[in-house]
């Protein structure tokens, strides 16, 4: 077994298909029906239900989100608000958020011999449960200055303790601030990998012709690095619509609706307030944001090929 | 290889150059170390505080234990699994993880192995609609199951729970498995073919036994997805079998400000997933990062 | 090598993990509890209350189960209750009975055919009037009707009408409780400008702000206005809406909130009673119901004397024609017709149980039978304030449909009480489609 497995290789190269081999067979309908019968009833039969039943009403309930109901969709302000804007802010900061911090995190723990340990600590948060680290963060943005660590470090400054997650203004960027300190352990560790597969001898020579760290940076780095960059803000942002967990433990999408996301506003609408056509209508724009992600996804290389 | 960092420079040769090195990379040091001061302090507040009575943790904040301010107690934890159902929630989490992990391996192994080495009509087209699958969020199937449980009468067992997870796994690990099973050599497969085995020899005794690494890595991540869930769990865990996240959110409910409750029932969620992180880490971050697609 | 070192984890796991199932399967409920007639049957019922308010109902089970014989299991869910209930419904594993927090969602349930008519379980229209307290029947009946079809018991009720405050502080401090609303207005100032903060607002909790509100509606608007604000012909972009908001933010300012409004914004419902209550008072006085006193002297603070360092007193009178009272409750709905069902809904309208819950001090009992001494002296002055009231109204959020959240709107009304038209149009149309989708 030892000397067989010695021949095992994790996906590397990646190969198209092989070539047919073996007969057909009965047992191959054996192999798969267990699957494919899984996969038609708990998700295309639903699929296709709630695709149906967000119609129930024509395109009311499509109407209704973007032009009657702010909780969802409130352009008439600006900046704009509803559980929409925030999936957008949500993607714009989180994302941008994480693959800067990952990025700074990766090169510069690079250059340091307890990087294993920097990056561990950093990736630690992925471990954890969303409902756990809800916690943690609600705990730190505790509005009592004895309790909250946060509004003890501001009270050094002079501060008045602030309500981190019950101030509108404040809410959005706490939450977002707490999602990213999750996820930045994903970003560094893929773009850390991808960093190893940078040639030495091209940053050496932009050294040698006098290239500034920052320059190697911007010039070098992050341009060779596009592509598991991508590979990474992309898969943040199938995390951000579908952010749930965050939301209910630390906000219950509040105060009022206004941290609330799209996948939040599904669970509200459909189960806590029986709107069940309605709550439809947004998982199927849930579905509609995640197509072209999701494509662009499977289509480039996937995030575990970045790191092999 | 390895880029940039510490290969390329030669160890110090004296106490001076040391310095110089030190000194040149101080403004790097210090941003690391912020940065684990900054990962690192919120977990580390909430660990803290999960020992302290009640009556301190509401006087003064987890940060006077450094100054000198050392008032332990495991009182939380006794409380969190007396009397807050926490060591039934963590039973009750276990029984859903538990199936919820075997099922899909076995049954994607299988799919993926047909798809990776057996022929049979529409294999391509079938194989591609279950990566579509990949797409499609949980809150899209919310509705329709709930009516599907309701009419099959299992409501109020663990079984739609298992089956859910089972399903929504099942897109990616066929994914992941099928993948990985093509590289394995095909002279190898051939071969026993040729001795006479069939799928189901070929598949226990050549497939399996060569992929304990990427199945080892799909049952982590699918072990952390399900023990970590809470919004399935919410929907679909019956009322007498919700899992440590779902309890924690009802501490929540009730005992907002309850910090002593909330901490401890927080850091018992979080031990499996980082027993499993310190003991598997190299095949912990392969899962979490292979999985990172779903 | 490397594969084999970690073969060995990974099995040990796989073993560790293997071994545990056989033991929790049998705590995998059985779906439908064997109803096994009459005596020796087990119903299940299901409210969010914990603590302090379920020991109390507790007893009432306990007492009902010496009655007849049948079981009784309690299952409390205290977070997101109305999602879980709905959940269950959906998947078809209902409780027996369940403790229905919102009227908007009984009529939801109720237009799903999810509900058993009280008919069913043996009670008729005219034995249901005749159960509850005189002054309370019209109330009881027409908050558990649907389209015509009485669907609930109102079980248990709360005066929404008490200002709690230490009347030990009150003296020292030289201040006496108002009787009128200018009064009320003078106290708040008087108490600013003796140095002290006058109230406490467990804001982050909205439920807290529509009390605030629907108080003041009613005294200010009066309780024709009140009725139908709270239908469906509701307008809420008339101007008694933004008067009653204006009256709820001139009290509730800044300044007169401990912590502000952004502070009080992010304290919770329980967390507002400690502000006042807590060894470490911070504020002087805190408004919401008559459960306020059990909480405060159960779990808030041990050493609260009830009448000495803790009282209400009543919300004010505006238009000086009398005391209106609002009252919030939570009504009881059977969901199956399994054995013992119809009996455990004819005890809870019955003053017999109604005299046993009264004595957990955590409950008004709208039934009738009750008298005052049943109650713990704790909470028979607000039994009292119930049974005195000529007019009481049920709590108008709950009469709204589910879905529309007034308490956000007056969350943004702190925050910016000037900004009140955009806000409430758009919570009128919100009001609208739930009215249109629930008689739709």
């Amino acid at each position: 077994m030892t000397d067989a497995s010695a021949t095992a290789r994790p996906i590397e190269r990646g190969g198209g298909m092989p070539k047919m081999s073996g007969e057909f067979s009965w047992t191959a309908a054996l192999f798969v029906a267990p699957a494919v019968a899984l996969l038609a009833i708990f998700l295309l039969y639903p699929t296709i239900s709630t695709i149906i039943l967000s119609f129930q009403e024509g395109l009311d309930n499509y109407i209704r989100l973007f032009t009657r109901d702010p909780n969802f969709f409130d352009v008439r302000s600006f900046p704009p608000s509803g559980a929409f804007w925030n999936n957008v802010l949500w993607v714009v900061f989180y994302t941008g958020g994480c693959v800067f911090f990952g990025l700074l995190v990766a090169v510069m723990a690079t250059r340091v011999r307890y990087e294993a340990l920097v990056k561990a600590i950093v990736f630690l948060p992925q471990a954890i449960a969303a409902t756990a680290l809800g916690v943690i963060w609600k705990f730190v943005y505790a509005p009592n200055d004895q309790i909250g660590l946060l509004n003890a470090g501001v009270g050094i400054f002079g501060i008045d303790p602030i309500a981190w997650l019950g101030n509108t203004s404040w809410v959005n960027t706490s939450l977002i601030v707490a999602g990213i300190w999750g996820s930045v352990g994903f970003a560094t560790v893929i773009l850390s990998a991808a960093l190893k597969g940078i040639s030495t001898e091209i940053i050496e020579a932009a050294r040698v012709d006098g290239a500034r760290e920052s320059q190697i940076f911007w010039r070098i780095l992050v341009p060779m690095l596009s592509l598991p960059i991508s590979v990474v803000a992309v898969t943040l942002i199938i995390n951000v619509v579908k952010l749930f967990d965050l939301i209910y433990v630390m906000t219950q999408g509040g105060p009022g609706s206004t941290s609330r996301t799209i996948a939040f506003t599904m669970y509200k609408e459909a189960l806590a307030s029986r709107n069940f056509d309605y709550g439809a209508a947004v998982a199927v724009i849930m579905l509609l944001v995640l197509v072209p992600v999701m494509v662009f996804n499977v289509r480039r290389f996937r995030a575990d090929r970045v790191v092999q | 290889m390895t880029a940039m960092e510490p290969a390329v420079q030669p160890p110090p040769r004296n106490f001076s150059e040391r310095l110089t090195r030190l000194t040149s990379k101080a403004p790097i040091h210090i941003a690391l170390l912020a940065i684990a001061f900054v990962w690192l302090v919120p977990t580390i507040g909430l660990l803290v505080t999960s020992f302290r009575p009640r009556s301190e943790i509401q006087a003064t904040g987890w940060w006077t234990v450094f100054g000198g301010n050392i008032d332990f107690t495991i009182n939380n934890y006794r409380q969190v699994l007396e009397q807050q159902n926490m060591l039934q929630a963590f039973i009750n989490s276990v029984s859903i993880v538990i199936p919820a992990t075997i099922f899909p391996l076995l049954i994607a192994s299988m799919a993926a192995f047909a798809f990776a080495w057996v022929k049979f009509p529409f294999r391509d087209t079938l194989f591609l609609g279950v990566i579509a699958m990949l797409l499609i969020p949980a809150q899209m199937t919310f509705i329709p199951l709930s009516r599907l449980v309701g009419a099959s009468g299992l409501g109020g067992t663990f079984i739609p729970i298992w089956l859910i997870h089972t399903a929504f796994a099942l897109p990616f690990g066929i994914f992941l498995l099928r993948n990985f099973f093509i590289t394995l050599p095909k002279d190898l497969i051939e071969a026993a073919r040729i001795d006479g085995a069939g799928n189901v020899g070929i598949f226990r005794q050549i497939v399996i036994p060569l992929s304990v690494p990427a199945l080892a890595s799909y049952a982590i991540f699918q072990f952390l997805w399900t023990w970590n869930d809470l919004l399935m769990a919410l929907i679909f865990a019956p009322r007498q079998g919700q899992p440590m996240t779902v309890q924690i959110t009802q501490l929540l409910g009730t005992y907002g400000s309850e910090w002593h409750i909330l901490a401890a029932s927080s850091f018992l969620i979080m031990v499996v997933p980082l027993v499993v992180f310190f003991s598997l880490q190299r095949y912990f971050v392969q899962g979490l990062l292979a999985g990172s697609v779903k | 090598m490397t594969r084999f070192r970690m073969v060995a984890p990974i099995a040990v796991l796989a073993l560790i993990l293997t071994a545990c199932p056989a033991g929790s399967s049998s705590n995998s409920p059985g779906g439908s509890a064997g109803s096994s007639g009459g005596s020796g049957a087990t119903i299940e019922v299901t409210s969010l209350w914990g603590g302090a308010e379920a020991d109390a109902f507790q007893a009432v089970l306990d007492a009902f189960t010496a009655k007849t014989g049948i079981n009784v299991t309690y299952t409390s869910q205290r977070n997101d209750y109305s999602t879980v209930l709905s959940n269950r419904l959906a998947q078809s594993d209902p409780p027996d009975v369940a403790i229905i927090p919102g009227i908007g969602f009984l009529r939801s349930f109720a237009k799903d055919g999810l509900l058993i008519p009280l008919s069913e379980v043996g009670l008729d229209d005219s034995t249901l009037a005749s159960a509850y307290a005189s002054n309370l029947s019209d109330m009881g009946t027409s908050v558990g009707t649907v389209k015509g079809t009485a669907y609930a018991i109102m079980v248990k009720l709360n005066s929404k009408s008490t200002i709690w405050y230490d009347p030990s502080r009150f003296s020292d401090n030289g201040w006496d409780t108002p009787s009128d609303f200018q009064g009320l207005k003078d106290l708040t100032d008087q108490i600013k400008s003796d140095g002290k903060t006058p109230w406490a607002l467990g804001a982050g909790d909205s439920w807290t702000l529509t009390d605030w509100f629907e108080s003041i509606y009613l005294r200010q608007a009066g309780e024709d206005a009140y009725d139908t604000l709270f239908s469906p012909d509701g307008d809420w972009k008339d101007q008694s809406v933004k008067d009653a908001i204006d009256t709820m933010t001139s009290i509730l300012t800044e300044d007169n909130v401990a912590g502000g409004i952004n502070g009080a914004l992010a304290t919770a419902f329980t967390d507002g009673i400690g502000l006042v209550f807590s060894a470490n008072p911070t504020a002087e006085m805190y408004y919401e119901g008559g459960f306020v006193g059990g909480i405060a002297t159960g779990d808030v603070n041990t050493d609260l004397v009830s009448g000495e360092t803790i009282d209400f007193f009543d919300f004010p009178e505006i238009d000086g024609s009398g005391l209106k009272i609002t009252v919030g409750g939570d009504v009881m709905a059977a969901f199956t017709k399994n054995d013992g069902v119809a009996e455990f809904m004819q005890y809870l309208a019955s003053g017999e149980a109604g005299k046993v819950w009264a004595q957990g001090g955590t409950i008004i009992s709208p039934m009738s039978g009750v008298a005052n001494g049943d109650y713990p002296a704790g909470v028979q002055k607000e039994a009292q304030q119930i049974a005195d009231s000529k007019l009481a109204r049920f709590d108008g959020s709950d009469l709204l449909p589910g879905g529309p959240d007034l308490g956000a709107v007056l969350q943004q009304a702190l925050q910016d009480p000037t900004n009140l038209d955009g806000p409430l149009s758009d919570f009128q149309t919100q009001v609208d489609d739930a009215w249109a989708q629930l008689n739709g």
